[in-house]
């Protein structure tokens, strides 16, 4: 298989970027692939406290730009899982300590060692933004399911088309079905229509993703909350494999209906 | 692949795939020219980018090593990318569609696809778009604007009137914009008025911004208020 390299991305800030980031890693990793998460978001860096890795930075991405140090030594290995790599950048620099050339020749270099690249992109349209996307082929594009998140995803999209990545799939996050059900949230189907891309996962609101965040530890390394399914089931699809979405609808089961189901009462 | 199609007004409209990479831009322009044979000397050229970026590096390239040898003159450089469209301009080259040397509007630009949040088109003449314009998206046209799909953006038809009032009129099969501009008259639409999500057709009388359903419905008139 080819490396990947892909940038998640937004538009609009605190949407779930970094945390899908983490998550989506965590998960390709798992099932075997070799991932290096790459913080692109210089001057506020948030992936290594996500990931749980915010001890162990030594050199950061600003620091082998600089000629500080090489590439390889900004890699931080995950202890809990085989092949996740963290790249952390600094939090001292500005978006301007990074040019889309650099990118390019760090996504190149990386290539070479692993399967994917997943590079964790600041909200906004600007250098930043452009300098996170330049070395990715394709893009994840997070929204939650309000209407200036999809405005803000639709002029990424625009603007991540203008770049020539492709594919670009969209991620919804932040999904409250009884919500939609009363008509006071947009359901994914209106996101849909008006973004027009291919949908590679749904997230629903879920509590265990912030706890989560909190606890440096990414759902996908064992947990069986809905959250933590979906995101297994995005860095399944991205692998090809072909995951029906989940129904959200359906209301989550108790520890009792767990039991009845599996002694085969609740078929 | 690179395309060239005749326009009226002997303009040749050179259209670039937004697929194609920009790596593969020299040796596609080469067979354009090999297969246009002189067709292109002398010419007057739009070129069509559809919704691609487009840098400095990449206009430089484009004169020196395509328009300039064919003998042709690039008289429009058409892209939707707004940042692009202002680049462009600050080189002085014109980001509307080309008129016809003589005539008044000029033809009809086709827009297969939808506009996304900031993405623009200008243009002197019609405006037909089989898309959507999403909200954040903008269209002006010196003429009629007609949207197939949904109306979020902002969309000013007779934008050449100035103040005065345009003959222009805006369709939309789903109107769910805010605000229509058409002339130099400005109607604005609230998400509970009785058009909301219909089909509708919006024009100028009498210097008031009229809203009707398409097709029209005896009767069915609300004049908008300035907003």
């Amino acid at each position: 298989m080819a490396p990947r390299v892909i940038v998640v991305t937004s538009g609009k800030g605190g949407v779930g970027k970094t945390t899908a980031t983490a998550n989506i890693a965590a998960a390709l990793a798992i099932s075997g692939n070799k991932v290096v998460a790459v913080d692109g978001d210089v001057g506020l860096r948030n992936l290594d406290v996500i990931m749980g890795l915010e001890n162990r930075i030594v050199y950061t991405l600003v620091d082998a730009l600089e000629g500080n140090c090489r590439l390889n030594q900004t890699l931080i290995k995950d202890k809990r899982v085989d092949n996740l790599f963290m790249i952390p950048t600094a939090q001292s620099k500005t978006k301007d300590a990074v040019t889309s050339d650099q990118m390019v020749n760090v996504c190149a270099e990386l290539r070479k060692d692993f399967d994917f690249v997943l590079i964790d992109s600041p909200a906004g349209i600007e250098a930043g933004f452009r300098n996170a996307a330049a070395g990715a082929d394709e893009a994840l594009v997070i929204t939650t399911p309000e209407v200036s998140a999809v405005r803000d995803a639709d002029r990424i999209i625009g603007l991540l088309e203008s770049m020539e990545k492709s594919p670009i799939f969209l991620v919804v996050n932040r999904i409250r079905p009884q919500m939609v059900k009363r008509g006071d949230m947009l359901g994914v189907s209106d996101v849909l229509d008006i973004l027009q891309i291919g949908l590679i996962g749904m997230i629903p609101d879920d509590e265990n993703v912030v706890k989560s965040a909190n606890e440096g530890k990414p759902l996908t390394f064992g947990d069986e909350s809905r959250a933590s399914v979906a995101f297994k089931n995005i860095a399944a699809r991205i692998t090809g494999e072909n995951i029906p979405f989940m129904n959200l609808e359906a209301p989550q089961k108790g520890f009792f209906a767990r039991i009845r189901d599996a002694f085969g009462g609740g078929r | 692949m690179i395309k060239l199609k005749g326009m009226a007004g002997s303009i040749v409209r050179c259209i670039i795939p937004e697929e194609l990479p920009t790596a593969d831009f020299k040796s596609e322009f080469d067979k354009a020219m090999k297969h246009s044979g002189s067709i292109l000397n002398g010419a007057r050229m739009a070129l069509d980018f559809g919704a691609r970026a487009i840098s400095e590096a990449t206009v430089t390239a484009l004169l020196s090593e395509f328009v300039w040898p064919s003998g042709a003159t690039a008289v429009a450089w058409i892209t939707y990318d707004a940042a692009s469209q202002e680049l462009l301009k600050r080189a002085g080259l014109c980001t509307s569609e080309p008129a016809p040397r003589e005539g008044s509007r000029g033809s009809a630009l086709v827009l297969h696809r939808s506009l996304r949040s900031g993405q623009r088109a200008e243009h002197r003449g019609d405006v037909i778009v089989t898309g959507h314009v999403n909200d954040g998206a903008e269209i002006m046209a010196s003429g009629n604007i007609t949207v197939l799909g949904r109306l979020n953006g902002l969309v000013h038809a007779g934008y050449e009137c100035g103040d005065e009032d345009s003959d222009a009129v805006v369709v939309s099969r789903c109107m769910e914009a805010l605000q229509v501009r058409i002339g130099g008259k400005i109607g604005s639409l609230g998400r509970d008025a009785e058009w909301w999500g219909k089909h509708v057709i919006v024009s100028v009388r009498d210097g008031a911004v009229l809203i009707e359903y398409w097709p029209f419905v005896k009767g069915e008139t609300e004049s908008w208020g300035a907003p």
